[in-house]
């Protein structure tokens, strides 16, 4: 490298960049936090009924299901990418909605990536409630429903570390939102992508501050995470 | 009047066969122990007669219903039942929101919640941990969390499977006191199951033994101790010497041979071939011949043994056949017990029961 | 299980619509105008977004943030560039992703007009590519003409000669295809000969600044258009060794998707944003971008009658109909 140290310098100029609340710096926050969030609302709205009806009602395959949704945990973000890409291009089914390169788009995708993640570990988190904990609520007089809505309460902070991680997953998560939100300044950049490009034009500094700002979401959520496993 | 009986009644799970053949009728307001060694299936039968697990066969009428035929109405029975388990169980809430569960189940008033949840936490103690979290109180303060909350729903059968099994002397005298007192003051019906036999005679006013998945005997505490049906009941409620023999006389009372000793008792012949049946505590030494002693087996033997079990001894002794006695600790020093002594044993006609040797 | 199935998808199929109502108002996303000062005008929902796919090179020397924040600025459309290279972004609007395509590969340019996908192309500017490698110049091009220059690396290359490497976009973007055909110019199959000619020659895979930093870091050479270069210059230890050669101009292209292919395109914005660019304003723009930063334009705007002629052959002015 011709200069000195970029890389002392550019942590220099990246804690600068977050300290003056650089617009694109805070624009890119922004919008990363909207679309895994909203991705994550959705998501969860969708996988934990989901992850309570495959728990609750028993049916053939059930433990197929179950190990699927695990095996699918480790699903390639790419994969996923590219068939939300197929999707949604204008020459896919879902084309019309004119989703690819919005932030719809990645909102859609995102969902559909932690979908699988969030049923697992609402399943699992229900599973957490062991056997004698469901002998005690029917024995305590519990109609169905009301056995149902004991076990949910009573999971609430496994079911919302689950929601969590996914929401962690959605953030963190590159492949997806390059392929179908395209890296869009002013639209659909986000930090992940943002890191990709500015490192990619050595724009050192600016990657550094969303890198710090990524870590720093990464770790708000982890000790939220713990916080909420240790209740 | 019987408030729960069962027939016939079978569980399997998968190929599995936990339970068979299981009739018990457990009266109104009794506390019936249950006792059996682990894995016989009391946990299992237990649940069952709280109808949260369905048989897989039988007959099970409860409070006068016939629940084979009627399962809609399992959940108003289980609404009129309550169980204690094994595990101290408290959902991750506050205790008042713990104790009041039952109660929003059966959808009772807000100021009846009120009002219960807090005699019922009054009444074991637990008052001032109302607000506090439940799973922040130890295994004692839990179990007595879960019995308040059977309790407030005033059952009128209470089911407890092995409710101090894991508790430390003091909540297991607690929650023993509180049991008690429910069944005298409110005449509820108790089955308690227990590995403890010491806590089956405190508690029980009748006690049914279960051996591998069935109901082998049910009687007093007297019957089950000192008159078990077989070898299997004998040996788990405890008897040290069960002894083969063969019956020589049935002319008033039976005369068995047991090695070349033979030995008077007051049971009847079960079968030709019989096993003697003698529970330690009821075998007397003495150090020279009783002359005034009443006992129809009277007979000189050797100590073979001496090993303290405190606060008793075990004393083996040779009397052309081996006999364990059980002795307290201080009788034993009284007596200079020591092996080679020579010792004079008798031995009641009605202590010596008689059970079939095979099975 | 089939209940489950249902649910889920019409709980799939329901998201989809929400989301639908929501990209029809991207304009609602937080943060949307990142330059300060620059639009007060928020554009009009769905109308008001053009979508162009383009190369990296343009994106990485900053000229589309510029034309971005000019162009918002004055008419209140929203532009949206989605960087890849020329192949793919020809793809992309061949689906009808997008409304317009900013690229610079003549060859591939011709054959999306000609399948249908595209109209109205109109060449905006031009620079150099160079090719740019250690100062030392291992393999000794320094004066040749491009073309003798590929030979050249390709035989040091071949012959393990110590230190040289060649760093290839390998991305199917506008510099690769100059690449591939300097390559065939110099007598080579780029499938057979060049692609496993062996460790000196190395496929990267990457945008254009991408492909400068991995060859700085391996002392190679590569081709690469002046404007990146100009613009990561004080990050690289590289220097241009080959400036000069017809074969090295590199002409930028603005392509409207057809509304016959894909009806649903912004054609109307398309139109109107490619009469800027070919306006005086637009190419003023074009031809003032990188003085300031790099003592030097990065690109050479075209005018009539040069770029009639050879070696360019394209339109430059004639507006086209909105």
């Amino acid at each position: 490298m011709v200069n000195g140290s970029p890389i002392v310098e550019g942590f220099i100029e990246a804690i600068n960049l977050i300290i003056t609340l650089n617009p694109q710096v805070v624009e890119i926050t922004i919008r990363s936090l909207y679309v895994s969030l909203t991705a994550t609302f959705f998501a969860a709205l969708i996988a934990l009924p989901a992850g309570a009806l495959i728990y609750f009602y028993e049916f053939r395959g059930k433990h197929a299901v179950v190990s699927t949704l695990q095996t699918l945990y480790a699903l390639p973000t790419v994969i996923v990418g590219l068939v939300m890409f197929l999707f949604l291009s204008n020459i896919g089914p879902f084309g019309f909605l004119r989703l690819l390169y919005t932030p719809g788009g990645m909102i859609v995708t995102q969902t559909v990536l932690i979908i699988p993640l969030l049923m697992g570990l609402t399943v699992s988190a229900l599973s957490g409630i062991d056997r004698d904990k469901r002998y005690t609520i029917t024995a305590l007089g519990a109609s169905r429903f009301q056995t149902v809505t004991t076990i949910i309460i009573e999971s609430r902070f496994a079911v919302m570390s689950g929601v969590l991680l996914g929401f962690g997953r959605a953030i963190s998560e590159v492949g997806t939102v390059m392929i179908v939100g395209g890296n869009i300044r002013g639209a659909t950049r986000v930090l992940t992508t943002a890191i990709a490009l500015n490192t990619s034009m050595a724009n050192y500094a600016m990657s550094i501050a969303l890198g710090i700002i990524l870590l720093a979401v990464a770790l708000g959520v982890n000790i939220t995470l713990s916080l909420v496993q240790r209740r | 009047m019987t408030v729960i009986e069962a027939q016939d009644v079978r569980k399997i799970y998968g190929d599995m066969e936990v339970l068979h053949d299981v009739g018990l009728a457990i009266r109104e307001g009794e506390i019936l122990g249950l006792i059996g060694p682990s894995g016989s299936g009391k946990s299992t039968l237990l649940r069952i007669l709280d109808l949260i697990e369905p048989p897989s066969g039988g007959e099970l009428s409860i409070l006068g219903i016939d629940t084979v035929k009627e399962r809609g109405r399992w959940l108003d029975l289980r609404r009129r039942m309550g169980m204690l388990f094994q595990r101290p169980i408290v959902f991750n809430a506050s205790v008042y929101d713990n104790v009041a569960m039952g109660l929003r189940y059966r959808r009772a008033s807000r100021s009846e919640i009120d009002r219960k949840v807090k005699e019922a936490l009054e009444a074991v103690g637990l008052s001032r941990y109302i607000g506090s979290r439940a799973t922040d109180l130890s295994g004692g303060e839990q179990q007595r969390v879960a019995l308040s909350r059977v309790l407030v729903t005033d059952p009128e059968i209470l089911f407890l499977d092995e409710p101090t099994a894991n508790l430390d002397p003091g909540s297991t005298a607690t929650i023993e006191a509180i049991v008690a007192r429910m069944n005298r003051e409110r005449g509820i019906t108790v089955l308690i199951s227990t590995h403890d036999l010491a806590q089956g005679q405190r508690l029980a006013h009748r006690i049914a033994v279960m051996i591998d998945g069935t109901v082998a005997q049910a009687g007093s505490p007297r019957e089950i101790f000192h008159a078990p049906k077989d070898k299997k009941i004998a040996r788990f409620v405890g008897v040290q010497n069960i002894i083969p023999a063969r019956v020589i006389s049935r002319e008033g009372l039976t005369t068995v041979e047991v090695k070349e000793r033979r030995i008077v008792s007051a049971t009847p012949p079960p079968a030709e071939e019989v096993a003697v049946v003698i529970r330690g505590e009821d075998v007397s030494l003495h150090r020279r011949e009783p002359g005034y002693e009443e006992a129809e087996n009277l007979f000189p033997a050797r100590v073979t043994a001496v090993e303290p079990m405190a606060p008793f001894v075990n004393v083996t002794v040779d009397c052309g056949c081996d006999i364990i006695a059980l002795v307290t600790a201080r009788r034993a020093e009284a007596l200079e017990l020591a092996a080679g002594m020579d010792v004079w044993v008798s031995l009641p006609a009605k202590v010596v029961h008689l059970v079939p040797r095979d099975g | 299980m089939k209940t489950n199935v249902t649910i889920l998808s019409a709980g799939a199929i329901l998201v989809l619509l929400v989301l639908a109502m929501f990209a029809g108002c991207t304009g609602t996303a937080p943060g949307e105008n990142e330059t300060p000062g620059a639009t007060v005008t928020t554009p009009a929902a769905g109308a008001g977004v053009l979508k162009i796919a383009t190369t990296t090179s343009l994106e990485n020397t900053g000229l589309l943030a510029e034309l971005e924040r000019v162009y918002e600025g004055k008419t209140g459309m929203d532009l949206q560039f989605i960087a890849q290279g020329t192949g793919q972004a020809l793809d992309t609007a061949r689906r009808g992703d997008v409304d317009l395509v900013l690229v610079h590969a003549p060859a591939l340019e011709e054959e999306f007009v000609d399948e249908g996908y595209g109209i109205n192309p109109r060449c905006i500017a031009y620079n150099f590519f160079i090719i740019v490698g250690p100062e030392s110049d291992p393999a000794g091009i320094k004066g040749m003409d491009p073309v003798e220059a590929f030979k050249t690396i390709y035989i040091a290359g071949t012959n393990n000669t110590p230190g040289v490497a060649f760093v290839s976009r390998g991305d199917n973007s506008g510099t690769h295809v100059q690449e591939r055909t300097l390559w065939g110019e110099a007598g080579y199959d780029y499938e057979k000969e060049i692609l496993d000619a062996g460790a000196w020659y190395v496929d990267a895979g990457k945008g254009m600044g991408d492909t400068l930093i991995l060859a700085d870091e391996k002392n190679a050479y590569t081709l690469t258009d002046e404007g990146t270069y100009l613009s990561f210059k004080d990050r690289l230890a590289l220097v241009p060794v080959i400036e000069e050669g017809t074969e090295l101009m590199n002409r930028y292209t603005a392509i409207a998707v057809s509304p016959e292919k894909h009806p649903d395109t912004n054609a109307k914005g398309a139109a109107d944003f490619i009469n800027w660019l070919i306006s005086d304003e637009g190419k003023e723009l074009v031809g003032d971008f990188g003085t300031a930063e790099f003592g030097k334009p990065l690109f050479i705007p075209l005018y009539p009658p040069e770029c009639t002629g050879p070696p360019f052959n394209c339109i430059c002015a004639e507006p086209v109909p909105a």
